[in-house]
């Protein structure tokens, strides 16, 4: 079955990178439109400085906004064309949420993220394919 | 246990704070107090005197930093909306939970002022982290929470300051070297940085803390406290750290590396476990203290200025952290309060930092895309 519209969560995690690249040969192969979306972790909840949120915050608009860079690189260097959307949120919620938003017609994450909590309540990749309205590929 | 050995032991819980908060996403704040109140009550280890005296200027630091992060030409557009919001979410906790402290609690006059400043308190930066994360700050109405909660911090530093005030000759130099820091600093600043900063050796650093330990030293001379000149030195020098984000980060970075860590876990060893449990009863009442004074108040003026989201902007103004910690050490130092009451005090303050956010979060959390859309208009007009 052809594919039209191809997800990609990314996170910058060796999980996420294999499944950037696998995601990449899929839409080389069905000739679909291939989306990444990087989630970006929740800031601090219940900071005591507005300093500590801030520096988190630009920390990650930089990791994030290198992340989409490579993204696009690494996708041109294939052939192909990418849109990057960084998003702050929760990763699970935000995915399966932006998938129905983008009518994505396939999921690609990555086994593993970055973390602790993917050891605490399972995966993200666990919970994204439990709720996802499309298919779900879970790359290892 | 000597000093170097409480030393080790604390240096070991800051960089466990550290590390676990950046895996769990919860400030790092929060588990120095929960790792302070672990080391105290399981090693029962004591405050130490150099801990107490790092703890004191870090809190100093800590207020100059939140007046440095203000916003000012936001607040002087939304000053009508932020100073209504503002003045009733500090004054009606404030006599709500003072008068129950005194008449209900029995509390000396003191111990329920400070009971009062310390549950009045509104966090900016907990309230900064929702609207960040939701992309509201960047809506009138997160523009305006963040502008309240100054003024409701102001009302705090004020009250702290003004309060147990007995003044003796040494208040006049101290609202002298008060003022002149305040107007004067700004207006040196420039020149100061430009010849002396961006060095490693950091002389502007050096520069705002022996202005911070000069208001300190006067202050206690004067039976005063720095906090309102040390806040509204952070607010003459918000608009300097505007333009020189450096500046305001490597100041970030040794306050975070050093001074705070060990200043809420202080708060967090001071807090007995045992007194808690034993009074879990009037922690509940004093919790309820806090909220319903702030819900009654701020809900009415929310609905005018924060409609359509009156119960997420009054669950914000519920929050608490930073500044009810710095009210609670204050009279746990000046001896106005007890272990047991301080104990009380610092935990509703946690309490409050939670579980107004997660109720605000979860269930009344608008969409900033929506709120900029309905609120484009306006803003235009404004602007125009």
């Amino acid at each position: 079955m052809p594919f039209k519209r191809i997800l990609v969560a990314i996170d910058g995690s060796e999980g996420s990178n294999r499944a950037f690249a696998k995601a990449v040969e899929l839409a080389r192969l069905t000739g679909a439109l291939l989306i990444a979306l990087a989630v970006e972790g929740p800031l601090p909840a219940y900071a005591a400085t507005v300093g500590e949120v801030e520096e988190v915050r630009r920390e990650k608009d930089a990791f994030f906004g290198a992340l989409a860079a490579r993204a696009r690189r690494e996708a041109e260097a294939a052939g192909l064309e990418v849109e990057v959307d960084v998003r702050p949120g929760h990763a699970a919620d935000l995915i399966v949420r932006f998938a129905r938003e983008r009518d994505a017609d396939l999921l690609v994450v990555g086994h593993k993220g970055h973390f602790l909590q993917d050891y605490l309540l399972g995966s993200t990749a666990d919970r994204v394919a439990h709720h996802a309205h499309c298919p779900v590929m879970i790359v290892k | 246990m000597s000093d170097l050995a409480v030393a080790a032991v604390l240096a070991a819980a800051i960089l466990l704070a550290s590390t676990v908060s950046v895996e769990i996403g919860i400030s790092v704040a929060l588990f120095e107090l929960a790792l302070g109140v672990v080391v105290g009550n399981a090693f029962d280890l004591s405050v130490p005197d150099w801990l107490s005296f790092v703890g004191s200027f870090a809190g100093i630091v800590l207020t100059f930093l939140a007046g440095a992060e203000v916003d000012v030409p936001q607040l002087r557009r939304e000053w009508r909306a932020s100073v209504s919001i503002g003045a009733v979410s500090f004054a009606a906790p404030f006599l709500v939970v003072m008068a129950f402290a005194y008449w209900a609690l029995g509390w000396n006059r003191g111990q329920a002022e400070i009971a009062g400043i310390a549950l009045s308190t509104t966090s900016l930066a907990v309230v900064y982290a929702v609207l960040v994360e939701t992309g509201l700050n960047r809506t009138m109405i997160g523009k305006r929470i963040m502008s309240a909660t100054f003024v409701t911090d102001f009302g705090v530093a004020a009250a702290l300051s003004i309060l147990f005030l007995k003044p003796t000759v040494w208040i006049v130099p101290f609202v002298a070297a008060s003022a002149l820091l305040v107007f004067g600093l700004p207006r040196l600043s420039p020149w100061f940085f430009a010849r002396y900063g961006n060095r490693v050796i950091e002389p502007e650093i050096k520069l705002v803390f022996a202005s911070l330990f000069l208001l300190m030293w006067l202050g206690g001379r004067a039976h005063s406290h720095a906090v309102l000149p040390a806040f509204v030195l952070g607010l003459a020098l918000s608009k300097h750290y505007a333009r020189h984000r450096k500046e305001q980060e490597r100041l970030r970075v040794v306050a975070f590396a050093f001074l705070t860590p060990l200043f809420f876990l202080k708060g967090g060893m001071s807090v007995s476990v045992g007194a808690l449990w034993a009074n879990l009863g009037v922690l509940a009442l004093l919790f309820m203290a806090k909220m319903a004074p702030k819900l009654a108040s701020v809900y009415p003026l929310a609905r005018r200025y924060c409609a359509p989201h009156a119960g997420f902007t009054t669950l914000l103004m519920s929050t608490g952290l930073t500044f009810g910690t710095i009210s609670s050490l204050y009279g746990l130092n000046a001896g106005i309060i007890d272990r047991t009451q301080f104990s009380l005090l610092i935990t509703v303050v946690v309490l409050s930092a939670i579980i107004p956010t997660v109720i605000a979060q979860r269930f009344l959390q608008p969409s900033a895309a929506e709120e900029q859309r309905r609120t484009a208009e306006p803003a235009l007009d404004e602007a125009g």
